[in-house]
């Protein structure tokens, strides 16, 4: 009987079905591997079974008897242990209070019994001392640990609680070589102890090796659930691609020229290690892999709002130094963030202050001539065929899609020649998206270079003339032509990540 | 006019603030007849435009947003007038030399406030807070206690005898501000700064707006004109004694909160403020005319803030 069992799980976020009757079944004693490409589902999954999530049909069993957590605490409590792709540490606090916070060693007296705290994070992190590095003791503040470091502790937390079930989301990412097999020989252990394991990875040699069994989802359905002796690399790709059907090329009239736009060079920064790249004018630049493996990373520090550790940028052909978003706009660089909320709207303000705001910073002019800028960004919100009752009612009135317009129109009134779109369409309307993709098309007619971030791979591989795919903070792989297909994408993004320093 | 515009406009604070003024003046003539005569209103204006004009810099620095707030004010009220009695010594002659010397040293004062807040990233109340400190000690240790310097006569003239229409000039300089910060605010590329940073900081820095410029600006800004309410309070009074700016600084918030303007930043303006600060007047001279003494006033101007921040705080609203 297996420990846990999901079947028929479904879920609805809004519009969007992110699980659509999902069955998942995990056994004891054994490393279940989950995979799928963004947006299949798998990480729904792991916050329902969790508790995190509530879903909205199906049942869960655990040891054979219907459960539904309301909360992450009566799933911690049922023994499940979830190591968080975020981390879940609390910076400020040490090493010994992070792994045993909310279970810390008391004295009869019921005060924090400091000695024993501390000699248990001894004992814990002794299983990982050969590869955790220095500087790593129970007393350290984890805010001056590294990411790989930060990483082990949080798996130490995870298993510090005994959990039975343990889902370790992205629990490698950070970690080189002979951590993860550090990892792995405690997750054998943990196996051999009876636990069963929910693993995901996105590193597909670390599948093969460690896990049992493997699941692959897509599109919020389990489409693939074999042991691992009876699978093959080629039958888990071509399950989380589906059918294989070339992705709707989009009819569009740009062209893209010769001419080089911008030029990077072993650009590195915070998750980026060693890009480079040409893109050209009136061409689409496609950055893809799985989330957060540097693309969104990649246009952060073109545009100055992430620090560059090193490399070089050229903008038709002069260096650009990113300090800050202020002198990169100085240059006719343009960036647009998918997430509203925080990175684009100042929501209750009007729509009109909105708009122009780029546009006065970008001409230094002291007074806002209404009329004027209105005439200027007017031509934009009819491009972008922008819905709205007044330009002075606020942007929180508007629908996700058109505050996302109301974004784009202020930096398109810049009259930019490099625009950096980080995953402009995420959570919007498909009306929204198609005059979103036809205002690109004529942009890069125009001769303006896009460089596209999007975690839709349909469409990233629908509209942009390049692809590059990124993965482990570097860029894996080029797909050009016909070669811009899924099975193409997911070969390079699952591939092993380079060793991390 | 619609029934629904009508009943959205008598919602808006401004509204609400003048809606209370009539009746407080109404209450303030039963309890006292002759409280809303036309002399006694251009008084109560007088000590309001003092008011007002602090608050123009608390409006300001709150607008800002994040926590912003400037504690300073008090402190630095009393170190301007102290500064201008000093400078002018009763001598006309000496009076621009006196208002540009005050107007730069307050504004020096609230620039570092500022780049403390903006660089440093010192939160606003702790950094205001120890500025406050250091202009109250520095002025304790300049004065030894005594209070020295007198207002030039012309000064004392502007703020408290008529000008123009039986008003004083200080109620037509209170009007100049009110004008000029309102198209500061809503006509400027610096004002619609303001409000962004205020909104949401991270997707105005993303905008390309100079977000530490502006911040430390507002500071600056609010130091200026505590330093200007210490001019105007040294030519209401003629001569002013040390602590004498420190009971601006509570009603110069309550004043702004009064307005409308959100503790949270990025919505409200400045005309909302003035007649917070002519509402926080009349009630403060009700309960002068009520006998009631000023550590009462003092509870009623702090339940006063209290009971606003749950009205406002009850109205949740969007943002970054």
């Amino acid at each position: 009987m297996p420990i846990l069992e999901a079947s028929g799980i479904r879920k609805q976020f809004g519009g969007v079905v992110a699980l659509a009757g999902a069955d998942f079944s995990l056994d004891a004693g054994a490393v279940h591997a989950l995979i799928g490409s963004n947006g299949c589902g798998k990480s729904t999954l792991c916050k329902i079974i969790a508790g995190s999530v509530a879903a909205d049909a199906g049942t869960i069993r655990l040891d054979g008897n219907p459960v539904s957590f309301s909360d992450p605490q009566e799933a911690a409590a049922a023994g499940i242990g979830v190591f968080y792709q975020e981390l879940s540490l609390v910076r400020p606090m040490t090493v010994a209070e992070n792994i045993y916070l909310g279970r810390e060693p008391r004295m009869r007296t019921g005060l924090l019994d400091r000695d024993a705290l501390r000699s248990q994070a001894e004992n814990a992190l002794e299983q990982f001392r050969s590869v955790i590095g220095t500087g790593v003791h129970p007393d350290a503040r984890v805010a001056d640990l590294s990411a790989d470091q930060s990483q082990l502790i949080e798996i130490l937390k995870v298993l510090a609680a005994n959990p039975r079930i343990i889902i370790l989301d992205e629990a490698t990412a950070a970690l080189d070589r002979n951590q993860v097999d550090a990892v792995f020989h405690r997750i054998r252990a943990l196996k051999a102890d009876g636990c069963a394991i929910i693993f995901i990875t996105h590193r597909m040699d670390e599948v093969f090796e460690i896990a049992d069994r493997v699941t692959v989802m897509r599109n919020g359905l389990t489409v693939l659930s074999q042991p691992i002796g009876q699978t093959s690399h080629d039958e888990i790709v071509a399950a989380m691609v589906g059918d294989v059907m070339p992705p709707a090329r989009r009819e569009r009239k740009h062209v893209p020229a010769q001419e080089t736009a911008l030029e990077v060079e072993q650009l590195s920064a915070a998750k980026l290690a060693g890009v480079s790249f040409k893109a050209r004018r009136g061409e689409i630049l496609g950055l893809g892999g799985l989330h957060g493996q540097g693309q969104s990373a990649l246009l952060r520090a073109l545009f100055g709002a992430l620090p560059l550790k090193a490399g070089s940028i050229q903008v038709d052909g002069k260096r650009l130094a990113p300090k800050g978003p202020r002198t990169v706009m100085r240059r006719s660089i343009a960036y647009v963030s998918g997430d509203r909320a925080r990175h684009g709207v100042m929501a209750i303000r009007p729509i009109f202050e909105n708009l122009v705001i780029s546009l006065l910073s970008r001409e230094r002019r002291v007074v806002v001539q209404t009329e004027r800028l209105e005439r200027e960004t007017r031509p934009f919100i009819e491009r972008l065929k922008l819905k709205f009752s007044s330009l002075q009612a606020t942007v929180a009135e508007l629908s996700g899609g058109n505050q996302q317009k109301v974004v784009l129109a202020r930096w398109l009134a810049t009259h930019p020649s490099v625009l950096l779109l980080d995953d402009p369409t995420k959570g919007i309307d498909i009306q929204t998206k198609e005059d979103l993709y036809s205002t690109m098309d004529e942009l890069c007619s125009q001769g303006v270079c896009i460089l596209l971030h999007s975690s839709d791979d349909e469409e990233l591989l629908g509209i942009s003339d390049r692809v590059l795919v990124f993965n482990g903070g570097r860029i894996v792989a080029e797909l050009t032509g016909e070669q811009r297909n899924r099975q193409a994408l997911y070969e390079a993004a699952y591939a092993t990540a380079p060793a991390a320093a | 006019m619609t029934q629904a515009r009508m009943l959205a406009l008598l919602k808006r604070p401004l509204s609400i603030a003048i809606l209370a003024i009539l009746v407080l003046l109404a209450g303030g003539e039963l309890l006292s007849p002759g409280f809303a005569s036309p002399r006694q209103i251009v008084t109560l204006l007088t000590i309001a435009a003092l008011l007002g004009v602090v608050a123009a810099g608390q409006n300001l620095v709150i607008l800002g947003g994040r926590e912003g707030i400037d504690l300073s004010v008090g402190g630095i009220i009393s170190f301007a007038a102290f500064l201008a009695g000093n400078v002018m010594q009763q001598q006309d002659a000496y009076l621009l030399q006196a208002v540009g010397t005050v107007l730069l040293a307050t504004f020096c004062i609230g620039l570092v406030t500022g780049l403390g807040v903006t660089w440093l990233r010192i939160p606003p109340l702790v950094m205001t807070l120890g500025m406050l400190g250091v202009v109250q000690g520095g002025l304790v240790l300049l004065t030894r206690g005594v209070p020295s310097g007198r207002a030039a006569p012309m000064l004392s003239r502007i703020v408290s005898e008529p000008l123009l229409l039986g008003l004083p000039g200080i109620l037509f300089i209170w009007i100049l501000i009110g004008v000029v910060l309102t198209l500061v605010l809503r006509r400027t590329t610096f004002g619609l700064n303001v409000y962004a940073i205020g909104t949401n900081e991270a997707a105005a820095a993303l905008a390309g707006v100079p977000v530490r410029l502006t911040r430390t600006l507002l500071f600056a800004l609010s130091g200026l004109f505590a330093g200007l309410t210490g001019i105007l309070l040294l030519g209401y009074t003629e001569y002013v004694f040390i602590g004498a700016g420190d009971q601006y600084m509570l009603p110069s918030i309550i004043a702004v909160v009064i307005g409308g303007t959100s503790l949270a930043g990025g919505s409200g303006g400045y005309i909302g403020t003035m007649a917070g600060a002519i509402v926080l007047i009349l009630l403060q001279s009700i309960l002068t005319t009520l006998n009631i003494p000023p550590f009462g006033r003092q509870i009623v101007f702090g339940v006063t803030l209290l009971g606003l921040m749950l009205l406002y705080g009850r109205q949740r609203r969007l943002r970054g």
